[in-house]
């Protein structure tokens, strides 16, 4: 199975470099691709100095463009499964492995990398409690249970890399892990454990959060009929 | 429907079309997003010219009076305009976007020369 990393990097200058180096550490043998959405600090400058694969967008145009950029890249150069990987050193490659074999042993076309799975508390306070609503809207709309909708750690198989790529509006967010899951696509977590982020900022600064639960929950409580 | 409104609707619309014709003169608006402005301007003119038709519509309806129905319809008509606006700048969005990723994958720096042989 021919793997991809896709790493979206907005201004990830901080940490962009230690990232891809322990994922190149970590996983010799899979593909990776950066996709600089048009960052106005050096992380352009980082890329081409270490030669590192990627492609530059030449405007800030967004993760989900950004995502679909990528998609594009693995669907024509024929990979068989991507992973959303974060740039700023939250996900730990380590994983990468384990997910690749439960989607090929189980057929499933997402594979989430789960914090909670394992059992662990979600933390508290707000972003627990966005993880929580959005995990009951998931399973009161579609019936699958995904204990950590919101972990930026996940594989998508060629029919998902198809979808992403061809797409409208398609977020690698839970909203479209609800909708796949509805339209019928095996979606499997396992356990993982993540870091911190290590540097720069997050897509989800705290004046977002409110804009990015307002979009997940209405996407699947509502869009998603639509769709 | 009083006097003053009328003359209002009037000049309202007398402006509007210089307004449109300026600009599609000037090739500031293409002509096909210039027609909606066009249109509007006919119907305000209508409704100065024939103020029979919203006093009746408005008597059907059980407005208070002719003016409010005018402001309703002025008002319904912009909203559709800016919903259409949102539409259409969600898809310009969706293009630009589109148009940036065929660039950034045409200039794209993979090292093929390495990846490839593998």
């Amino acid at each position: 199975m021919r793997v991809l990393a896709l790493i979206p990097a907005y201004n990830e200058e901080a940490c962009l470099e230690d990232t891809v180096m322990a994922l190149r550490d970590a996983c010799p043998d899979i593909g990776y691709l950066v996709v600089n959405d048009g960052s106005s600090d050096g992380t352009r400058a980082i890329l081409d100095s270490l030669r590192l694969s990627h492609v530059d967008l030449p405007i800030n145009t967004g993760l989900t463009s950004a995502f679909r950029t990528g998609m594009k890249y693995a669907e024509r150069h024929g990979y068989d499964a991507v992973v959303q990987f974060d740039a700023d050193g939250q996900h730990l490659p380590e994983y990468i492995g384990t997910m690749a074999e439960v989607m090929e042993r189980q057929n499933a076309d997402i594979v989430i990398a789960s914090r909670y799975l394992d059992g662990s508390e979600r933390p508290t306070g707000a972003r627990g409690a966005g993880s929580r609503l959005i995990s009951r809207l998931i399973k009161a709309t579609t019936g699958t249970t995904i204990t950590d909708p919101t972990s930026g750690m996940r594989m998508f198989d060629r029919r998902m890399i198809s979808y992403f790529a061809g797409g409208f509006d398609t977020a690698p967010e839970p909203d479209t892990i609800a909708l796949a899951a509805r339209k019928g696509y095996r979606v499997i977590e396992v356990p993982a454990k993540m870091q911190e982020r290590q540097g720069g900022e997050s897509y989800l600064k705290l004046v977002n959060v409110i804009k990015y639960m307002t979009r997940t929950c209405l996407s699947i409580l509502l869009f998603q009929w639509l769709r | 429907m009083p006097f003053t409104l009328r003359i209002l609707l009037l000049v309202g619309a007398s402006v509007a079309l210089y307004i449109i014709a300026k600009k599609v003169r000037h090739s500031k608006i293409q002509m096909e997003d210039s027609i909606y402005w066009l249109v509007l301007a006919a119907v305000l003119v209508i409704n100065a010219i024939f103020p029979g038709i919203a006093m009746w519509f408005s008597s059907v309806l059980g407005f208070i009076s002719a003016s409010n129905f005018v402001f309703l319809v002025v008002i319904a008509l912009l909203l559709i305009k800016e919903f259409n606006n949102s539409a259409d700048i969600s898809l310009l969005k969706h293009k630009v976007d589109e148009l940036a990723q065929e660039d950034a994958l045409a200039h794209c720096q993979d090292g093929s020369e390495k990846a490839e042989k593998e």
